[in-house]
């Protein structure tokens, strides 16, 4: 196995495929900045380009372009308020504060650092895992899929108020995400729900155009009616200073960095759930691992906490996707299905063959997922201070700019243009969302999982009955999503009390 | 009671989640199981922050978490006459898409919001056009080979 390992290392290091890595790195950097045209996309847009190439080069060539996407992707998260990669919007919810207190280069300094030690985290999952993983994924069946997505859901949901009356809000968008879903073609009996007569819902309502309608609009708007640059009116010099703090913050918070890392590769691992996902599921951790609600309430002003938790999951669901896809042939995302195109194109079958007689081009994956992201993360750092600076650049020159990447965006993940009206009919409900203070996040992870969590539904429903409920695995997972609603009570409570005595 | 903008928002919701209900109610079971049991919790705990909005009724600490707030520094009317702007200019740029196609409205509309919205001058008005349509054009035209449609101008030209 170490001898697969060292030669794995070797083969990405051999100049072709290191060569093939920077270019696809390069082309990563580039999309990963457009909201649209995201990871799995830009896959499927190379995927013609493989076929000349051995199976290290190619998996080179992917997958360094896949992994810096993911991290690219926050950038403009954190600078614009607009998710770079369609998925790493929870990057914004503290990030861009971050930027508009002019401290743009300490989120991007620990955007960066902890989508590092996430790479690494998964990297190491995946090289530690793949001969053990296969019982815990058999273990996991549609009912246990299924309260892992309402888990999912009701960790942001109980997070996303303060109080309890906030949590009404909280929790009717998480319904209103769900409910959502649910538009277009109902996979089991084939109706059209929510369709409206337009050919364009029955496949539903596409992530993008709504992630980027709600998350990046609203910004755009609040830039355009401030007027000022994104930093406000703050001294330039700050800006650059920030970069090692934000990498110390990494160090500081390391281990919610690996625990973060550690839900990445969990939610990775899963089959369907996805990057969006794992960012969430990774901020929620972050929120619920606030000393208290004073504490927790910093959350979504700008703490470094909630750039680090999506940061670190964002990279090490790489890792995490990688094995369902490498040990089983089962693509844990939309970008792993193409990447499976690839392994077949590559004349290779994934499953027990990849653990042995291609044991040497596994690892290879694993070290092309370590390289590139160190060197995306170095080459990221040297240029962060001049990244910074565009946050002090006047907002009316900016907002064009940034305009043009949400829509061109919005418009190239499906290349429909009505995706430019969904995102300002949703960028418009946002901007709403936030002036009448509903949380969007709820909305967001209840439209990302609807879909599989109805699938998950139906399918336990049709093979146990109600009988699903009463599984040990399902119990669990229930109870712990009751704790999980009852934690922000429960830490109020406690709290409560401890003044109280403290008062006496 | 107080009619407010955020309890028509909170009707709004109510409305929408009625509807889903009504409209669900006539699927078959499959269909109409899931939209049911999301509608439902929806309508009702709209129709609960529809009451408190209207009774007037938000504690001072319950706004919500984990989200950004809008900046509150300008005043009311000039940010209302902001915000319809701004959404006039992305209405206008769709528009803009439909007419004449992705490749020539980005040009036009780059010109146009710095010329006119941000009173950038001519010469950085068109240096920074230029810049914005050569990454268009580099990345998407001779990088990844997009095809953007035409627009109902030139479709109608026959070009």
């Amino acid at each position: 196995m170490l001898d697969a390992l060292i030669d794995g290392l070797f083969l990405v290091l051999q100049w072709k495929a290191f060569s093939l890595m920077l270019v696809g790195m390069g082309v990563g950097f580039v999309v990963g900045l457009l909201p649209g045209i995201g990871g799995a996309a830009t896959l499927a847009l190379m995927l013609p380009f493989v076929f000349t190439m051995s199976p290290v080069e190619a998996f080179a060539f992917l997958l360094g372009m896949h992994s810096v996407a993911a991290t690219t992707g926050d950038i403009t998260s954190i600078l614009f308020g607009v998710p770079g990669e369609g998925l790493s919007a929870a990057t914004v919810v503290d990030g861009y504060p971050m930027a508009k207190q002019g401290e743009a280069g300490r989120a991007l300094g620990a955007a960066l650092m902890s989508s590092l030690v996430g790479a690494v985290i998964g990297a190491a999952a995946l090289a530690v895992s793949i001969p053990i993983v296969r019982p815990l994924v058999l273990t996991f069946g549609s009912p246990e899929l299924f309260m892992i997505s309402v888990m999912g859901i009701a960790c942001i949901t109980s997070l996303s108020g303060l109080g309890a009356r906030a949590q009404i809000k909280g929790f009717a968008m998480g319904f209103l995400g769900l409910l959502l879903s649910t538009i277009g073609q109902e996979r089991q009996s084939g109706s059209l729900r929510f369709d409206f007569g337009l050919i364009y819902l029955w496949e539903g309502l596409d992530l993008i155009p709504v992630l980027v309608g709600i998350f990046a609009i609203p910004e755009i708007v609040d830039l355009a009616v401030r007027r000022t640059a994104i930093a406000g009116d703050r001294p330039a010099g700050k800006l650059g200073a920030g970069v090692l703090e934000g990498i110390k913050d990494t160090f500081r918070h390391f281990w919610l960095v690996v625990r973060c890392s550690a839900v990445g590769v969990f939610v990775g691992i899963l089959p369907g759930a996805g990057g969006g996902v794992a960012q969430w599921m990774a901020y929620a951790h972050a929120v619920q691992s606030a000393k208290d609600a004073k504490d927790r309430s910093r959350f979504g002003k700008g703490d470094v906490r909630g750039v680090l938790g999506p940061g670190a999951a964002n990279n090490s669901k790489e890792g995490g996707d990688l094995i369902p896809t490498i040990a089983f042939g089962v693509p844990g995302s939309g970008a792993m299905a193409i990447l499976l195109g690839a392994f077949l194109i590559m004349g290779l079958v994934p499953g027990p063959d990849m653990l042995t007689k291609h044991l040497a081009v596994t690892y290879s994956m694993v070290w092309t997922l370590v390289i590139a992201n160190v060197i995306a993360v170095l080459l990221c750092l040297a240029f962060l201070n001049q990244l910074a600076k565009v946050t002090l650049i006047r907002g009316s020159l900016i907002v064009p700019f940034v305009l043009l990447l949400v829509f061109v965006g919005s418009y190239t993940a499906n290349n429909h243009i009505a995706d430019l009206l969904v995102t300002l009919g949703f960028g418009a409900f946002g901007y709403l969302m936030m002036r009448f203070g509903w949380p969007r996040a709820p909305l967001v992870l209840g439209f990302v999982l609807g879909k599989l969590a109805e699938t998950y539904l139906f399918i336990s429903m049709s093979r146990y009955g109600f009988g699903w409920l009463t599984q040990p695995l399902v119990l669990v997972l229930i109870a712990l999503t009751a704790l999980v609603i009852a934690y922000p009570f429960i830490q109020e409570r406690r709290q409560r009390i401890a003044k109280k005595a403290h008062a006496d | 009671m107080r009619i407010s903008a955020a309890s028509v928002f909170s009707l709004f919701l109510a409305a929408v989640a009625a509807y889903a209900v009504v409209s669900a109610s006539a699927w078959p079971v499959k269909a109409a199981l899931f939209p049911m049991v999301m509608g439902i919790p929806l309508l009702v705990l709209a129709l609960v922050q529809l009451i408190l909005d209207l009774r007037g009724k938000t504690g001072p600490a319950e706004g919500p978490a984990m989200d950004l707030a809008l900046s509150a520094d300008v005043a009311p009317e000039i940010a209302r006459r902001r915000t319809i702007a701004i959404f006039a200019w992305m209405a206008a740029f769709i528009v803009l898409v439909l007419l004449i196609g992705f490749p020539l409205a980005v040009p036009l509309f780059m010109f146009s919001y710095l010329m006119l919205q941000s009173a950038a001058g001519w010469w950085r008005s068109l240096a920074l056009t230029a810049a914005a349509w050569g990454f268009f054009y580099g990345l998407f035209e001779r990088l990844l080979h997009f095809p953007f449609g035409a627009g109902f101008i030139q479709t109608w030209l026959g070009l």
